[in-house]
């Protein structure tokens, strides 16, 4: 186990050293990683989500994590559980221990990378709009029991904050934000960070430790995960072709009412013309709009966030196959070899 | 009678026209008696009701609420009605300035009058009175102060009268309207002596007319008295007169007196009197007060005396059919069933009409024979009566059925009563017989659909035994057997047949059709039904029937299909109950019961007459077991599909019912060992999903299921036989769609010892499934193998084919949205380029993608249509 997280771990630091430059850091301590890890495997099962609260501090340009604790899981008993009261009391006796207490985000795990959801943004938007830095961390727990941790920072663009600041959700508020599920969130980069003294006791352990005989990483079985990301990929696709039906019939109507009111309009006008004629006021024109209200239109961020996690799942699915498909052709050559 | 009257009338508009002195105290109703006495005696009194009695009744009706609040001292009561009075007094002006102010009234006031001074003057009581009455009191002394000014003269000799004869008795409102009452009555009798008596009582009655007449016009002082007086002995001697003008015209036109006595004595009975005494008893029938229950005995003594005086079976049989009429009118309410006592009465009258029926050939009874037409007493030509025996025998099994429905039917009596369907049977049979003999085809139509429908639910279990070859145990049975005669097969055939050929009315065709079907799938002939039932075309139009028809329709149905299913078609079975039990309303739709749940839909009218098209408990058809055919069809049919068409995106319910109960069962929490019916079949659905034949045959067939469902049926061996085969035959089916993707080959020995089938047998399934393309294997001869080829997608695949099904269907949705805006913008363009599109097309059609891109034109050649406009 901690020989897997250590690798893990300089890997992960390995592969983000190289976007350290292009955003803002996110530096992660290692006992983070294991906490989150060790909450999901004590509390989380199959599509149940785990989430906690994330601790540290801003130093210079950069957001360190060096603590979290969970959320405690919810039972139908305890209803009143008042859950800032615990997040309040939690924070004061860190506090007393001497560790970081200060709120800066918060993590939750998921079941096939589906975390794209309407209560994700809404929390990460109160976060983000209270603690400007804070970051949502979504670990994947299936991702990491194949092989290799998966564990992403979050963050709202500037433009999904502004967009959920007003509250503006139709069509056309969308479009004027000219807002694509690609720029909801953006990622942060993560550093994994380790005290010397861990990472002289991983060198340690390392030398003792015998090999692990068993690879995750090297299994070679695909379609259990492959099939399980497909039905959930389907299930958002059936969302998306309904959302696009409702909004197929708003604009169907909207442009029946236009045409009506075009119709409406231009028949006023004439008699108007012909009341002129005869040297009488004309009719008001006011109370056209009045008359036919607009059809109400669908909300489109329900839309936008389920292609977001479309996108989501498709992402996940090219690695998973790009990944088990070298796999493949090295235990092809292997098979060759021997 | 016309004769009678004819000979009446001219009397009494001679004598109306003679005698002035009648016409002042009622000109208007005298008129209309004499206008219409012609024709019948009943009229003359409801005219004379409807013009004076009424205002009056409700007057002395008024007046008796009056003297009761008086009573009871109710002031307010009191002044309440007495308006009300005063309103119908002026209501009724027009006849008060006929016949005067009635002495009734008159009384009341005076009485009023006195009795409100009285209480005036009584401080004490005034005192105790509450303030609503005291008020009341106040205020109805003030009206009726005035309103007595102005019949101070009629009080004041109302007073008068009083005082010179206080014997009277203290009774005023009887006697006043008893007044009213008798003086009806007398005018009748009068009316009626008139007509009658030529000449000698006429005279007298003249005189007391005049008398009273000439009382009335010297004033009104007396004439309550006299008028009594007068009219009691008016009846008695109008009672004379009767009893003398009978004896007068003894032989002559007879006449019988309204009393419930039968004749008088010494009156000679002849047909002509009975029938006089029939009728009059008749005219009694269907009136608000009349005492069905002694109408009944009436007519049972007049029977009796026609018996006695040998007056010939025609009368006999004419009463007969009258007291079965009276039996059934008994109830006034549709609802309501006969009780034992009247049933039983009603049996043995039928029973006897058929007897004198039967041993007199020379009667006719038919309903188109008109009254005068009707030759009762001559014994020498042949009887006409009145009457159809068929609608009454039809009434009475109507009846039959109604009691059966108002039983209790897990009671003794409901067994009692059942005993009866013998009896009811037998009638029917007899009158079979007799109108085979004398009825016209309609009537022999009609009698055979009752026969049919008293055969056709009925298994025979004779004919049953007969065709398996087995003689009855005992001699006794043997000869019983041989008494009764053709199968019931044979019969309905028989009676069918007659009916198809000869029946004009649709119901009766359409109902002997129904049943005939019925009868044939109760026996096991099932391709002779489902024949039959295509060839009636039934399917198409029964939704044209009324409700009754519709009943026996889904009746047949069920048992077509419970057939199919001992027959082991499964699918026809499946088929044939798909329809009732997918509603979920079986119980309605077969008649057998209400269902709880549209109690607020339908109001108590509704609820009645569904009520009335319920079928008798003995006619049911045991719902648990036509849902569990109709599930056990439902797993042999629905598990190897969906076996086979696991990854089908399209792939439909074959019985959504069965996967209703399918998911119930998985809803469970905890699985515990199946109870009810439901649970054996999902659990055997479950093994069968694994092709485990045998877990499935335990859960399908043990002693629960036994006892529950299938001892229900006549051959209680042959099915489970036929099902242990089917589950075979279908779990291997399943079990090679479920497993054939982990078999490279597989032996059929292995197969046919797995699920105990015979090798031919295994060997047609796979063939069959090979051959339909359900299974891609093929059969390999000299191993006795099945070798699969995997041409099947894996489950992956067939994710993903249903994935890019989506998708299209998304990039189609997609595109609409976007048409919709090309459609509004897009109408600039598709004027200039018009010419484009037909090369668009071909290239479109084509499928050049790039081309697709371009939006605007591809938005043009989307809506053609939209350039017009």
């Amino acid at each position: 186990m901690l020989e897997f997280i250590y690798t893990s771990a300089t890997e992960k630091e390995n592969s983000s050293q190289d976007h350290v430059s292009s955003g803002p850091l996110l530096s992660l301590f290692s006992q983070v990683v294991l906490k989150i890890i060790k909450h999901y495997q004590e509390e989380g099962q199959g599509t149940e989500v785990v989430q906690g609260v994330l601790l540290g501090l801003v130093v210079d340009d950069r957001l360190e994590i060096t603590n979290c604790f969970p959320f405690p899981q919810h039972t139908e008993d305890d209803a009143d559980f008042d859950e800032v009261q615990y997040q309040m009391e939690m924070m004061r006796s860190l506090r007393h221990v001497n560790i970081d207490h200060l709120h800066v985000g918060w993590y939750q795990s998921t079941y096939y990378g589906s975390f794209v959801s309407r209560a994700l943004l809404d929390s990460q938007f109160s976060y983000q709009h209270a603690i400007e830095e804070s970051v949502v961390l979504i670990y994947d727990p299936i991702k990491t029991a194949q092989g290799s941790l998966s564990l992403k920072a979050y963050r709202l663009t500037p433009k999904l904050m502004e967009i959920c600041k007003e509250k503006d959700f139709t069509p056309e508020g969308l479009k004027k934000a000219n807002i694509g599920f690609e720029h909801m969130f953006e990622e942060v980069p993560i550093v994994i960070k380790n005290s010397h003294l861990i990472s002289v006791l991983m060198w340690e352990l390392e030398d003792k430790s015998t090999v692990a005989d068993k690879h995750e990483l090297l299994n070679l079985s695909s379609s259990n995960h492959l099939e399980k990301s497909l039905q959930l990929l389907m299930d958002r696709v059936d969302d998306m072709c309904q959302d696009i039906v409702k909004y197929n019939t708003y604009s169907r109507n909207l442009s029946k009412q236009q045409q009506q009111k075009h119709q409406y309009l231009q028949r006023r006008q004439q008699e108007n013309a012909q009341r002129q004629s005869r040297g009488e006021p004309p009719l008001p024109e006011e109370d056209i709009s009045k008359m036919n209200k607009p059809p109400q239109p669908p909300p489109r961020m329900d839309t936008l966030l389920i292609a977001g996690q479309i996108n989501n799942y498709c992402q996940n699915v090219k690695e998973f196959t790009s990944q088990t498909l070298g796999k493949l052709f090295m235990a092809e050559a292997l098979q060759g070899h021997n | 009678m016309s004769r009678f009257f004819a000979t009446g009338s001219d009397s009494e508009s001679e004598e109306s026209s003679s005698a002035d002195e009648l016409t002042p105290k009622a000109p208007g109703t005298t008129f209309k008696q004499s206008l219409l006495l012609s024709d019948d005696e009943e009229d003359t009194k409801r005219i004379v009701r409807s013009a004076k009695d009424k205002r009056f009744e409700e007057l002395t009706n008024l007046i008796k609420t009056i003297r009761n609040a008086m009573k009871i001292r109710d002031m307010a009561k009191c002044l309440e009605e007495f308006e009300q009075l005063c309103r119908a007094f002026l209501k009724s002006k027009n006849i008060v300035d006929k016949e005067g102010v009635p002495s009734f009234y008159i009384r009341l006031l005076a009485d009023l009058e006195d009795y409100l001074n009285q209480l005036w003057d009584d401080k004490e009581g005034k005192k105790k009175m509450n303030k609503n009455n005291a008020k009341a009191l106040s205020t109805l002394r003030q009206k009726i102060r005035k309103y007595n000014r102005d019949y101070e003269a009629e009080i004041a000799t109302y007073k008068e009268d009083e005082s010179s004869s206080s014997d009277d008795d203290d009774d005023d409102e009887d006697w006043g309207s008893d007044t009213v009452d008798s003086g009806r009555e007398i005018k009748n009798k009068l009316v009626l002596l008139q007509s009658t008596l030529p000449t000698h009582p006429l005279s007298v009655l003249r005189t007391q007319e005049t008398e009273k007449s000439t009382d009335k016009k010297s004033g009104k002082k007396k004439k309550l008295k006299k008028k009594e007086r007068l009219e009691e002995e008016a009846e008695e001697e109008g009672g004379e007169e009767v009893e003398g003008g009978w004896e007068k015209v003894k032989g002559g036109v007879p006449l019988v007196k309204e009393k419930p006595k039968m004749f008088a004595k010494g009156t000679e009975i002849n047909t002509a009197v009975v029938v006089k005494k029939l009728n009059e008893i008749l005219q009694a029938r269907g009136k608000k007060g009349t005492d069905r229950a002694a109408q009944i005995e009436l007519f049972h003594a007049l029977a009796a005396i026609a018996a006695e005086n040998n007056l010939g079976q025609g009368i006999l049989v004419k009463i007969k059919f009258n007291i079965i009429a009276s039996l059934y009118d008994y109830n006034p309410n549709l609802a309501a069933f006969m009780k034992p006592d009247m049933w039983k009465k009603c049996l043995e009258c039928i029973d006897e009409l058929l007897d004198i029926l039967f041993e007199n050939n020379n009667i006719f009874i038919g309903e188109n024979i008109a009254e005068d037409s009707e030759n009762l007493g001559v014994s020498e030509q042949p009887f006409r009566v009145r009457g159809c025996i068929l609608t009454l025998v039809e009434r009475m099994d109507e009846e039959f059925t109604k009691i059966m429905q108002n039983t209790d039917p897990h009671s003794q009596e409901y067994v009692d009563n059942l005993k009866d369907e013998g009896h009811v049977c037998g009638i029917i049979d007899r009158l079979l017989t007799y109108l085979e003999n004398k009825g016209s085809t309609e009537e022999i139509c009609r009698i055979y659909l009752r026969r049919i429908m008293h055969t056709y639910y009925k298994f025979d279990y004779k004919a049953h035994r007969r065709s398996l070859g087995l003689q009855g145990e005992s001699k006794s049975e043997q000869d019983q057997e041989e008494s009764e005669g053709e199968d019931s097969a044979v019969i309905m055939d028989r009676l069918c047949k007659f009916i198809y050929a000869k029946d004009r009315t649709d119901r009766i065709r359409t109902c002997a059709i129904l049943c005939h079907i019925y009868h044939h799938a109760l026996h096991s002939r099932w391709y002779q039904a489902r024949d039959l039932m295509l060839m009636s075309h039934l399917q198409d139009n029964i939704q044209h029937a009324d409700p009754p028809v519709q009943i026996l329709y889904n009746r047949t149905m069920v048992q077509l299909g419970i057939c199919a299913f001992r027959q082991g078609m499964i699918k026809d079975a499946h088929n044939a109950l798909l329809d009732i039990q997918s509603s979920g309303r079986a119980k309605e739709l077969l008649g057998q019961g209400l269902l709880m749940r549209n109690m607020q839909e339908r109001n108590a009218e509704q609820e009645k007459i569904e009520k009335r098209r319920q079928v008798p408990f003995h006619m049911h058809i045991n719902l648990e077991l036509l849902e569990c055919v109709y599930l056990v069809s439902a797993m042999l049919l629905e598990i190897p599909y969906m076996a086979a068409h696991e990854f089908d995106a399209r792939r439909r319910m074959i019985s959504k019912q069965f996967h209703h109960q399918l998911r119930v069962g998985e809803r469970q929490p905890l699985l515990g060992p199946p109870e009810s019916m439901r649970e054996h079949v999902v659990a055997a659905s479950k093994a069968m999903k694994m092709g485990d034949w045998r877990t499935c045959h335990s859960f399908i067939i043990n002693d629960k299921m036994n006892s529950k469902v299938w001892d229900l049926f006549p051959e209680t061996q042959r099915v489970p036989e036929m099902l242990v085969r089917k589950i075979q035959e279908e779990s291997l089916r399943t079990y090679l769609f479920t497993y054939s993707s982990v078999y490279d080959s597989i032996s059929m020995e292995t197969l046919s010892e797995m699920f105990e089938l015979e090798m031919p047998t295994v060997h047609s399934i796979i063939s069959k499934m090979i051959i339909n393309e359900e299974l891609m294997a093929s059969l390999d001869q000299p191993t006795q193998t099945v070798v699969m080829h995997r041409t099947e997608p894996t489950s992956l695949q067939n994710m993903a084919l249903q994935l890019a099904e989506k998708l299209g269907g998304l990039v189609e949705n997609n595109e609409r949205v976007f048409d919709l805006k090309q459609g509004v913008y897009g109408g600039y363009f598709n004027r200039g380029e018009f010419r484009q599109h037909t090369s668009l097309q071909n290239i479109y059609q084509k499928g050049s993608y790039q081309q697709k891109q371009t939006g605007y034109q591809r938005g043009g050649y989307r809506n053609p249509n939209q350039g017009n406009y």
